[in-house]
């Protein structure tokens, strides 16, 4: 690990595809430069979900893993294959509070329409780690970025993170690698 | 995020607040949140906001009638509309009620993307149309004299008229009721406009100097001039010359400024031969030139030169219902060039500034707005931002009844006299009962 911070832990929610929530930690590390630790699985979201939407509350599954201790881990990234959605919107692909401790990937709208093949897993782990790191950022307190060309671009649907890169503009790299010298600065302090 | 702005959603839900104020955090935006239209107009006359979020369906206010009055208050904030329960006809009510856009709860991600991207535009053009109107107002700021009383359209009406002529004007006022402006506005309007406009302040330069400044001189005229230098009279040369203060020249300066204005022809200072010089002469006083013609310190000659047109700008304190119009005016100016958002003034503001007496005149009340503007940590001035102006002398200068002269002045006397009636009657030059029927009517008491 290079930036001395503890690791990123990946939670499945109930039933996903293994090697999605795989990936993911293994984009982590890959793109942040970030450990990641792939956690047992936690049940079904059933509290969340919302009888008159079909839909699952991405703010209650938040606050229900924020409330939950990881030690072992810096912030938690939730995978599901549910559909999620915030008050406001019809549905999200994923959800995190600015500076929070946890964020939510949902798979269910990154599926490709074409018929299973190995091409469609491959866009589908893709897309599902554009949103994890994305919605990563968030927690590290990164913003909206107007790069287009840059991980933190705000993307409307998929046809948007098809666009979207997998790595940061310059400037929010700068800021993560800032944001996590700062908070290792800060634990050190503490310890 | 580049156009960070300040969002404030308004919505009785507190969920669907949260969510919006998240999602705005999350794109670098500062966003607050109101849970009633009351709420929203509080919050907004202390911090200015950018944008609004308001929902339609609230308790009390509801959301139209807050975008009416967020409109009317607040021009420059925009507002979106949202709404569960939407409609053709509410959706056309909120655009005609000045509405940026219209969103139906829930909606796409995208959307909300595409609102703010619209407004962002909106918001970057409507700062570029503010900067270039404030470079036109800069360039144009003779016509900037501002008022909509009686007499300062009276000085309107007459301004293009005599901007015709070609004769001398001299414009009387006190000190900052605008001379040079009217004097730049008569130069703009006239055929002269193309050509320099130079204005001198004579109160502010010494005499040899003036005469030097205006005439101009050769090489070796006096100890110093070491290269010829061309006078004002002639560097204007077929413009328009502002001779502020002009009451302020000495006799000897009357008689060459009457030379040059008989024979329009000057000759510099260490020349032999005169030279021909063409220009317009607009002088500016805010002593009584008649009246020192009468005591004799100003030449009558050259008064009637100067006065052939009269323009006389009333003080500040004369024309009190233009202060508003002048303190709006101030206020866009001054918080555009500090790019502070002070807008709005408090009622007691406005009344504190329509009594106050504006010895200063209109240059003081910039001056003052100005210092509010800059001190000020709300929108808003109120009428503490102006405190400054209660300690001025001019409060005491306020018009009064000869009835409260007498009193103060009899009760000074007996202060004085140590309320010994005998010796502040004999001060007064009034008999003894006089005194006390006055101390009576006045209801003066020993302190």
């Amino acid at each position: 690990m290079n930036s001395g911070n503890k690791p990123i832990g990946v939670v499945p929610l109930g039933e996903v595809c293994e090697l999605t929530v795989k990936s993911i930690a293994a984009h982590i590390l890959g793109y942040f430069q970030l450990d990641a630790l792939v956690l047992p699985p936690m049940e079904h979201p059933m509290y969340a979900y919302n009888e008159r939407r079909h839909q699952y509350d991405a703010g209650a599954i938040i606050t229900a893993m924020e409330s939950l201790s990881f030690p072992q881990c810096d912030k938690i990234i939730g995978v599901m294959d549910l559909d999620l959605y915030i008050p406001i919107f019809v549905h999200v692909l994923g959800e995190a509070r600015q500076g929070g401790g946890a964020a939510l990937v949902s798979i269910y709208r990154l599926k490709p329409s074409s018929s299973p093949s190995q091409e469609g897993l491959n866009l589908q782990m893709e897309r599902a780690a554009k949103v994890a790191l994305h919605e990563l950022g968030h927690l590290y307190d990164l913003h909206h970025c107007m790069d287009s060309l840059c991980l933190m671009h705000f993307s409307g649907g998929l046809e948007d993170l098809d666009q979207t890169p997998l790595y940061l503009c310059r400037y929010c790299s700068l800021y993560l690698r800032d944001a996590l010298a700062i908070k290792k600065r800060r634990r050190e302090g503490e310890e | 995020m580049e156009d960070k702005m300040n969002i404030m959603v308004v919505d009785d839900e507190r969920i669907v607040r949260e969510s919006f104020a998240q999602w705005f955090r999350k794109s670098g935006h500062r966003a607050e949140a109101a849970a009633s239209g009351s709420e929203a107009i509080e919050q907004l006359a202390k911090t200015p906001f950018d944008l609004l979020f308001v929902d339609i369906k609230m308790p009390g206010m509801n959301g139209i009638e807050l975008l009416g009055k967020v409109k009317q208050e607040y021009p420059d904030t925009m507002v979106v509309i949202i709404t569960a329960y939407g409609s053709i006809e509410t959706a056309v009510q909120a655009m005609k009620a000045g509405a940026v856009d219209y969103l139906l709860k829930p909606f796409k991600p995208d959307q909300l993307s595409l609102v703010l991207e619209k407004v962002t535009q909106q918001k970057k053009l409507a700062s570029e149309i503010q900067y270039v109107k404030g470079r036109l107002d800069q360039m144009t700021r003779f016509d900037n004299i501002i008022g909509q009383s009686k007499p300062m359209q009276d000085v309107f009406d007459l301004i293009p008229e005599v901007a015709q002529s070609d004769s001398t004007v001299l414009i009387q006022g006190e000190t900052g009721t605008g001379k040079e402006l009217v004097a730049k506005a008569i130069h703009a309007k006239s055929r002269r406009a193309r050509l320099p406009f130079i204005a001198i302040n004579c109160g502010a330069i010494p005499d040899t100097l003036l005469e030097s400044e205006l005439f101009g001189y050769q090489k070796g005229a006096f100890t110093g001039a070491e290269r010829p230098r061309k006078g004002f009279f002639e560097v204007v040369s077929g413009g328009s010359l502002f001779l502020d203060e002009v009451g302020e020249i000495s006799q000897k300066m009357q008689v060459d400024l009457l030379r040059v204005l008989e024979e329009k022809k000057i000759t510099k200072i260490g020349d032999r031969f005169p030279i021909d010089v063409d220009f317009r002469l607009i002088s500016a006083t805010r002593r009584d030139l008649a009246q020192e013609v009468s005591e004799g310190t100003f030449r009558e000659d050259l008064f009637y030169r100067l006065n052939v047109i009269t323009i006389t700008i009333p003080p500040l304190r004369k024309r009190r219902e233009d202060i508003p119009l002048l303190v709006r005016h101030f206020l866009e100016k001054y918080s555009h060039q500090t790019t502070k958002r002070v807008d709005h003034l408090s009622k007691d503001a406005i009344q504190l500034l329509q009594n106050y007496d504006w010895p200063g005149n209109v240059r003081e009340l910039e001056n003052a707005v100005e210092r509010g503007v800059v001190l000020s940590k709300t929108r808003t001035l109120s009428s503490g931002d102006f405190s400054f102006l209660r300690a001025a002398p001019a409060q005491v200068l306020r018009p009064r009844s000869l009835r409260e002269v007498e009193r103060d002045y009899v009760q000074g006397v007996l202060e004085e006299s140590e309320w010994n009636v005998t010796r502040a009657a004999k001060i007064l030059e009034i008999n003894r009962v006089t005194l006390h029927k006055m101390i009576k009517r006045h209801q003066l008491t020993r302190p």
